[in-house]
């Protein structure tokens, strides 16, 4: 009864204007310090938790998603707030379709909602300088959404400052896939041979025609005796038409082809294929509700030095008091790596201790 | 603490009625004063606030200057508590680790090791973990550890059960002695288990994978549950390097018209990924004080638990035991 008593008592004076304004500077003020520091340009959010929420407060699993959204407008605004450049949240994972018909069908009225809602507000989106894109698998979304994606996608399309990647319907295996076979398509098209005003068969005909009409010239002079010269007539044609040969049949067989050479693929091709092609790497990884797992996100793009971090809190009540403490590390952990590869000596001492 | 208590509610009673209850106009004057400062005047309209900034220059660079001045101190503040805080947390993790390890001791005798995991529910079939080599540099002293943390680990994966051990070591420095390191294996394996230790094969992708044969002729009177134990060498080229070799072979068939790009299909690269390097680990253990997962092989991870422990450096025992304990308890969401 008490604890009621004492929770309706924190509401009212967390809501009360000076509190809440309080809280906001504070907030404002904890922000702004930390753009003092270094600070990620890639975070990816893996949102999980929703319905963990909802179960555990009682509520509809769709109302849960809904805190979830609203979790998520918080955290974004922190980002880009602190400076973020590039924001990536794992929306709905190809595997989540095997989930009840009817929630799926809310998180996809839900994203369908958002996505228009935020259309109606271009003018305010400018302000921010945030462009949206939409990661994954176009053809498993329903038109109606896919109206609505297109619709937001092409309003923010020429906003330059921040990024925010929705992977929709998402895997990275299959994003990975994906890549490859881009690359594939990529390197399998014929070169563009670029029209040139000389023809190689008019060369190759004029050199055989030289070669001959040497011959026929030179042979007379060459040997007056009948035995010689017919030896060397065949020798010549001969290796004449070995010089020619091998020209002649790659020709055929390529009808004028060239592909570009599959060696000259790295690492940096295949992630240049990638749906997140154009954002800087990722720095930073965050997953929420306790899962020590990837589950198909981000896997190509975290395996360098990406600092994954595993949270216990759920997403909906995910904010800037857990968020907080990631980023300090974060920033932390950067100096570190200044000072350790500034002076090796005394990093490799201060990290012994 | 959820600032703007009022806006909220109104936004949570417009959401419910899937956004009809206001017009975007209304909407706009609810969110207004929550809005950064437009900044669009930066960029589109750069010519007029040069025009209009000199009457108000002063106070407003002052201001600015007040506030930077302000966030720097914020900002030094923070990162004296936090250096202060992980301080502490270093110092806290290191003494419990410190009482776990001695508590938790193998004493090199697998009837113990399977005393400690005997209440788990289940166990890895694939475990994996990622070694550090320190001082690549100087001599072989930072080889030799790097091979003893091999073989412990093997021997307990052994003592376990855990019949699949791939070790992931960045520089791919021990493929270069694969049978030195069987021997050290083996060796410790027999530390471990007497003469009748399970049988050891060692191999490494595109490398043949030596075998030594079980030495006991019952094995089912070893000390063992395993009668077979495989390591795998893994180094960063098996990561992203082995899906772009893969992405050239691909790339030379289709070239000569041998596949059509739409036989590509997450099937056929995982057949071919499984094929040549590995298959997906059920638990990955790391034994830095960070997730960091520096070039291990990205397909294989998608749905491997990840183990660390906060600020621990280098292996140890009790941190292997740690990581199976909680991979027993945690339950598995295949997206659902």
């Amino acid at each position: 009864m008490s604890s009621m008593y004492l929770s309706q008592l924190r509401k009212w004076i967390l809501e009360s204007p000076p509190i809440e304004w309080g809280l906001n500077q504070l907030r404002e003020l904890l922000i702004g310090a930390l753009r003092q520091g270094p600070i990620p340009q890639h975070v990816a959010f893996v949102m999980d938790g929703n319905r963990r929420f909802a179960r555990t407060h009682k509520i509809e699993t769709v109302e849960g998603h809904n805190l979830g959204f609203e979790a998520l407008a918080r955290i974004l605004e922190i980002c880009y707030k602190s400076g973020v450049k590039t924001v990536t949240v794992y929306a709905f994972s190809i595997e989540n379709f095997k989930r009840s018909k009817y929630e799926v069908d809310a998180l996809m009225e839900m994203a369908k909602a958002k996505l228009s809602q935020l259309t109606q507000h271009g003018d305010l989106l400018d302000r921010y300088g945030a462009r949206v894109r939409i990661l994954g698998q176009r053809e498993l979304v329903k038109p109606d959404v896919l109206e609505a994606i297109d619709n937001a996608v092409e309003l923010t399309k020429n906003n330059v400052d921040t990024v925010l990647n929705i992977c929709f319907p998402y895997t990275s295996r299959d994003e990975i896939t994906s890549a490859i076979r881009s690359t594939v398509e990529d390197y399998s098209r014929p070169l563009a041979t670029q029209a040139r005003p000389f023809s190689q068969t008019r060369i190759t005909q004029k050199i055989r025609s030289r070669n001959i009409n040497a011959l026929h010239s030179n042979s007379p002079r060459r040997n007056s005796s009948p035995e010689p010269p017919s030896t060397s007539d065949i020798d010549d044609s001969a290796s004449s038409s070995t010089t020619l040969h091998p020209e002649s049949p790659p020709i055929d067989s390529r009808e004028g082809e060239v592909y570009p050479d599959p060696e000259t693929i790295t690492v940096d091709t295949v992630t240049d294929h990638l749906y997140t092609v154009g954002d800087p790497p990722l720095d930073l990884l965050v997953r929420t509700s306790g899962v020590k797992r990837l589950s198909d996100f981000m896997l190509w793009q975290c395996h360098e030095d990406t600092e994954i971090v595993f949270l216990d809190c759920l997403w909906p009540e995910f904010d800037l008091r857990h968020f907080l403490p990631v980023l300090v590390e974060w920033q932390w952990k950067q100096k570190h790596i200044e000072e350790k590869a500034g002076n090796g000596f005394k990093g490799s001492k201060t990290k012994v201790r | 603490m959820p600032p703007a208590t009022r806006e909220l509610d109104i936004y949570r009673r417009d959401a419910k009625a899937n956004h009809k209850l206001l017009t975007p106009a209304e909407r706009e004057k609810l969110i207004a004063p929550y809005l950064p400062t437009p900044p669009t005047s930066k960029r589109s309209k750069e010519g007029n606030i040069r025009l209009e900034e000199p009457s108000s220059h002063s106070r407003l660079g002052l201001r600015r200057f007040l506030r930077t001045q302000l966030h720097a101190l914020i900002y030094a503040l923070l990162h004296t508590i936090f250096s202060v805080y992980i301080r502490l947390r270093q110092a806290y993790h290191a003494v419990k680790d410190r009482i776990l390890a001695i508590l938790y001791y193998h004493h090199r005798t697998p009837e113990l090791i399977q005393k400690d995991v005997k209440g788990l529910s289940r166990l890895p079939q694939h475990l994996s973990v990622i070694l550090k080599l320190e001082d690549g540099g100087r001599g072989g002293a930072g080889l030799e550890a790097l091979v003893n943390e091999v073989a412990e680990i093997a021997a307990w994966c052994a003592c376990v059960g855990i019949p699949v051990l791939s070790v992931y070591e960045q520089t791919g420095i021990l493929k270069g002695y694969v049978p030195a390191t069987h021997r050290a294996v083996t060796r410790k394996l027999s530390s471990y288990f007497g003469p009748d230790h399970p049988a050891l094969s060692l191999r490494a992708p595109h490398i043949p994978s030596m075998e030594s044969a079980s030495k006991t002729s019952s094995s089912e009177s070893s000390g063992s549950p395993l009668q077979h134990l495989s390591v795998l060498l893994l180094s960063a080229e098996d990561g992203r390097d082995s899906l772009v070799d893969l992405t050239k072979t691909l790339t030379e068939m289709s070239q000569r018209s041998k596949i059509s790009s739409n036989d590509i299909s997450i099937d056929l690269v995982d057949a071919e990924i499984t094929e040549s390097v590995m298959g997906e680990p059920d638990l990955l253990v790391l034994f830095g004080p960070t997730v960091e997962l520096s070039g291990y092989p990205p397909w294989q991870l998608r749905l491997t638990e990840i183990f660390h422990v906060q600020d621990n450096q280098g292996v140890g025992y009790q941190v292997f035991l740690r990581a199976l304990y909680n991979y027993a308890n945690a339950q598995m969401r295949f997206g659902r």
